[in-house]
Order: structure tokens, then sequence, then C-alpha cells
């Protein structure tokens, strides 16, 4: 009898597993699917692409992604993408960090405040804040610049860095600045020889999911670039417009070396992904 | 990790910088103030780039102007652009969408997010192969995702219709078309909760759940009464985000609808930019960028507020 039940239990736990593992391969399907026939459209040809019924079994051409990376249009919008992305975390971590060390650190008087108002900045809508910054732009000559599109990626990239700054800060034990405030360190010597070194791992945490943000904006880059300046999102919102006669397989090319790099560094960051969500919930 | 790093302490540090006693007025004067100086530049950035420009869209709200004025050149109009949008159609209509939006994409995101996260929760061999790929849509450029469904969902070459075997305009009808942005939406952002909740299980003591289970309650009751209630603060966050992410719905609407057909994608954002930057009516522009700022205000000090009562109890 007892013999019994140990094999009803043993099946019922196999059968579980494989239920678990059903579930979760039907899913994966669900969510990759969508990306993977888009990756197969872009290694056809254009009769294949159009070819009814879809097909399903081909052999891949790589022409698209060089007819892709011969045109100057999609080079120039990638190297517009690097820089202003570059730029946004560049400007973030220089101006984020010292003040993340100070809110971890030093309270002061209106830190909350000021603390406060960043996680504002980084959950109001964006559209709001762009109206009135191309009008200002516009008016200092700034708009079509990349400069103002890394100044408006601070909204959101300067709140995630303090942010998860903050964090790294706090898990540093205090006695390793005290210290060398004892042996006579200024505040600024000990922050740059002491602290920054050993929070390394948090400012490449930071800057990969800044790059990241910055990389997959499209709203600013819109409104505050021209034809010139456009990064590669405004590039490719591009091919939505006619629906008849598009290239489909240039424009899935183009798609597939657009979200290349950002899934690198997202799997470069994987292990930092939640505290750079959660960035801007409320806590502590 | 106090014990692997307090060997890294320098101890030349205090002869480089020369002793205590042998630092001048100023570098005292300048250590004092290290809190100030280095807060300074984040607080300068913050006015330059969101103070400034709401003070000046607030300003800006109460006008009447256009683009080829100077900037202070408008003319006091009251509270004019208020009441047109208050009275302008296409703006009480994106009031309605993106309050329907939301409520929608929020309520089944988490749903669905739940649900991946438990099943990635269980310990399997291969889960973590399985962890990893669920979480690559949230990761691609939100434009290159809604392109890749519009042209799965395109009424003559995409691979839906083919399977359905109809000839649907997905989006071209207005019912169709705000469930196709949702479902675009659903896609990208279900992973997102599901990463932090999955975040959130992983962190709840075990306990509880043993010494359920050795009590003899089933998966079921051990969910409904020992996991979620521990889950709830983890599952306020995820609401709270995006909550306040899908208020602000615009990159999938641009890319496959721009707002049609008959407004029923015309979410707030949508309106805001089409004002702004297509009919460059940047005062108009400006009092409905003030209208969303207010309510995602109210809609964040709402759940700042759930969130802080939640903690007190």
């Amino acid at each position: 009898m007892s013999a019994l039940s140990g094999v009803g239990s043993r099946r019922s736990k196999l059968l579980f597993a494989g239920s678990v593992y059903l579930a979760l391969i039907a899913m994966t399907v669900v969510f990759l699917f969508p990306l993977l026939w888009v990756v197969g459209l872009s290694l056809k040809t254009r009769l294949q692409v159009f070819a009814n019924p879809p097909l399903f079994f081909w052999r891949p051409t790589l022409e698209n992604y060089v007819g892709v990376l011969g045109q100057a249009d999609f080079v120039q919008a990638f190297v517009n993408s690097l820089v202003v992305s570059a730029g946004a975390v560049i400007l973030s971590i220089c101006v984020g960090v010292p003040a993340a060390y100070a809110f971890a650190r030093f309270p002061f008087r209106g830190g909350s405040f000021l603390f406060f108002s960043l996680l504002v900045m980084r959950m109001l809508p964006p559209i709001a804040v762009l109206v009135p910054m191309y009008i200002l732009f516009s008016k200092f000559g700034l708009t079509t610049t990349r400069l103002s599109v890394v100044l408006a990626y601070s909204t959101f990239s300067l709140p995630l860095v303090v942010w998860i700054m903050r964090g790294f800060f706090e898990d540093l034990p205090r006695e390793l600045e005290e210290s060398a405030w004892v042996d006579g360190a200024s505040r600024y010597a000990a922050f740059r020889h002491v602290v920054l070194p050993l929070i390394r791992p948090g400012l490449v945490a930071a800057s990969i999911l800044c790059l990241q943000l910055a990389w997959n904006d499209f709203l600013f880059a819109a409104v505050l670039t021209n034809n010139a300046t456009r990064t590669l999102p405004v590039l490719m919102a591009g091919f939505s417009g006619g629906d008849t006669g598009v290239d489909w397989g240039g424009m899935t090319a183009s798609g597939a070396l657009v979200i290349l790099p950002v899934l690198i560094f997202s799997f470069a960051a994987q292990r930092h992904l939640v505290a750079g969500l959660s960035s801007g919930a409320v806590k502590g | 990790m106090g014990g692997t790093t307090t060997a890294a302490r320098p101890s030349s540090l205090g002869a480089a910088h020369g002793a205590g006693f042998g630092t001048t007025g100023m570098q005292r004067w300048l250590d004092r103030q290290f809190t100030r100086i280095a807060v300074l530049p984040t607080t300068a950035m913050m006015l330059l780039i969101f103070g400034v420009p709401l003070a000046f869209s607030f300003y800006l709200s109460f006008q009447g102007w256009s683009p080829d004025q100077a900037l202070f050149a408008g003319t006091f109009a009251g509270t004019a652009n208020f009441e047109d949008l208050l009275t302008d159609p296409q703006f009480l209509k994106s009031l309605s969408v993106t309050f329907v939006y939301t409520a929608i994409t929020v309520t089944t995101e988490l749903g669905c997010g739940l649900g991946i996260a438990l099943l990635l929760n269980i310990d399997l061999p291969w889960i973590g192969l399985f962890r990893t790929a669920l979480v690559v849509p949230m990761m691609i450029t939100p434009i290159v995702a809604a392109l890749c469904w519009k042209l799965l969902l395109d009424p003559d070459h995409g691979v839906v219709n083919y399977w359905i075997g109809s000839h649907i305009v997905w989006l071209g009808r207005p019912d169709t078309a705000l469930l196709s942005v949702m479902v675009v939406n659903l896609w990208q952002n279900a992973p997102y909760v599901a990463v932090l909740l999955l975040a959130g299980l992983r962190s709840l003591p075990s306990e509880p759940v043993e010494a359920a289970s050795i009590d003899g309650a089933s998966r079921w009751q051990v969910f409904w009464h020992i996991t979620l209630p521990l889950l709830r603060p983890y599952i306020l966050v995820a609401l709270l985000l995006r909550t306040i992410f899908e208020f602000r719905a615009f990159d999938n609407i641009y890319v496959m609808t721009s707002g049609g057909p008959a407004n029923a994608t015309m979410t707030l954002s949508m309106f805001t930019y089409l004002a702004s930057f297509v009919r460059f009516d940047l005062s108009l522009g400006a009092a409905a960028s003030w209208l969303m700022l207010l309510i995602s205000l109210l809609l964040c000090l709402f759940f700042i507020a759930v969130i802080r009562r939640r903690e007190a109890n």
C-alpha cells in the first residue's frame, strides 16, 4: 500500500513537472514567435516575404542586411543613436553619482524633497516636459542638435542613476570612508579614491540600464531631431508611413540591427534589471 | 562584502593629502560644503530640464501664443486653452481612451505577469533558460516591437490573418485597432511585471509555505492564503509602475495607428503630440500637458498613500 502511494506521488510529481514544462514552452512560443517570425522575414528575398501561403522553410539570405548596412541614412542614424545614448549615460553618471552618494551618506535639509522631485521627474509623462522643452530649446537654437536629445534624456536617466547608485552606496560599509577621513583625507579624496573604486559594479549596472532606455527612446528624439541627427527609432518609425510598396525585408533587417545591441546590453545587466525596473517606485 | 573590501583602504591617503592638521581653512570649508557641492549639479540639471520647462508651460497654458512669437510675447488668455480642451470632443475622447487603455492593459499585464512569475518560480532543471527567453520582449525597442506586430497583423500578407483564414483590417477598424495596440503592449510588458514579481517571489520567506504544505494545504490554498498576501507589496509596486507607464502610452500607438481610426486609439500623449507638434498649437499643448501632469501626479500620490498605509499596518 505504502509502496503504491509512493509510486503515485512520484507519478504526480512527474505529471506536475511535465505540465509546467508544457506551459513554459507554450508561453515561450507565444512570446518569442512574433520576434522570430520577423527576424525570419529579414532573411527572405522580396518574393519570399510576400509568398502566399507564408513560407516556413526557405534558404536564408543576408541580402537585406547587406542592403541596410550600405545605406548612409541607416549608418548615420546608428552613429547618432550611439552618440546620444553614450552622451546621456556620461552626463547622468557625472552629475548623478555625487548626488546619490550625498543622498546615501549625508542627510541634509531639503534632501528628501530633492529626492522626491527626482522620482516625480521619472514618473511624469515625458510629453508634458517635452512641449515646453521644445519651445525653450528652439528659442535657444538647440533643437535638431544631438545635445538637445542628450539633455532631454536626463529627465529619465538622471533619476535612474541616482536611484540605483544610492542603493549601491547604502550597501557599502561606512567604516571605509570614515577611516580615510581619520587618516586626513578630505571628503572629496575619500570619495574618489576609496568609494568610487568599490562601487564600479554599480556604475556599470546604472550605465547599462541608462543606455538601454536611451537607445529605446522614440518620443524625445522624434521631436528634437531632424534628418541629419535622427536616431534609429525615429528612422524606424519612418517605415510605418506608407503601407504598400514598403520594403519589408529592409525594414525587418533594420529592426533586427536596432534591437541587437540592446539585447546585448540587457543580458549583460540582467542581474541588475530589477533595480532598474523599479527605479521610481516608492521605497525607503 | 565588508570583510573583503576593508583591505582596499589605501593607508597612504592621509600622507598624500597632507595630515589633517596641515589643511588650510579653505580646504576645511570646502570639506564642510561637500554635500552641497555634490548635489549642486543634479539640482541645477533638474531646474534646467524639469523645473524651468514646467514653469514655462504652466505660464504658456494661460496664454495665446504661436511659435513665431518671442517667448513672452503671447497674450493672456485666461483659462481659454483649458476651456477649449474640455469642450473638444477629441480631447474628451482621448481622456476616456487613455483610462480604458490604462485600466485594461494594467489589469491584463498584472494577471499574465503573475502567472508567468509563478511558473518561472518553480525550481526545475533548465528553468533559467525560460527565465532568460521570456524577458526578451520587454527589452526590445518599443518602436521595433510595434513595427513587428504591424507586419504580423498586415491584412494582406500578415501571418495572423493567414492563420485565422480571414481578411481582417486589424488596425483599420475602431474596435480591433484598440484591441491590437493593447495586445502589443501586453506582449511587451507582461514580462516586465513577471520579472518584478519573480524577484518578489524569490525573496519571500519559505517557512510559511513549507509549514502549510506539511499541514496538508493544497497548492491552490498555499497560493491563495500565503503566497498572494506576502506578495502584495510587490504587486502594488508593479501596479503603480505599470499605471504610470501605460498612462503615457505613445510609441506603439504612434507606429500602429497614430491615434486613429476615428480617434479610437487617441491617448492623451498622442493628442498632446498632435496638438503641439503637428498642428503647432503649443499653448493648447501646454494646457493639455499640464492636465496630464495633474492626473498622473494624483495617480502617483494615490498609490504612494496606499503603499505607505500597507507598510504602516
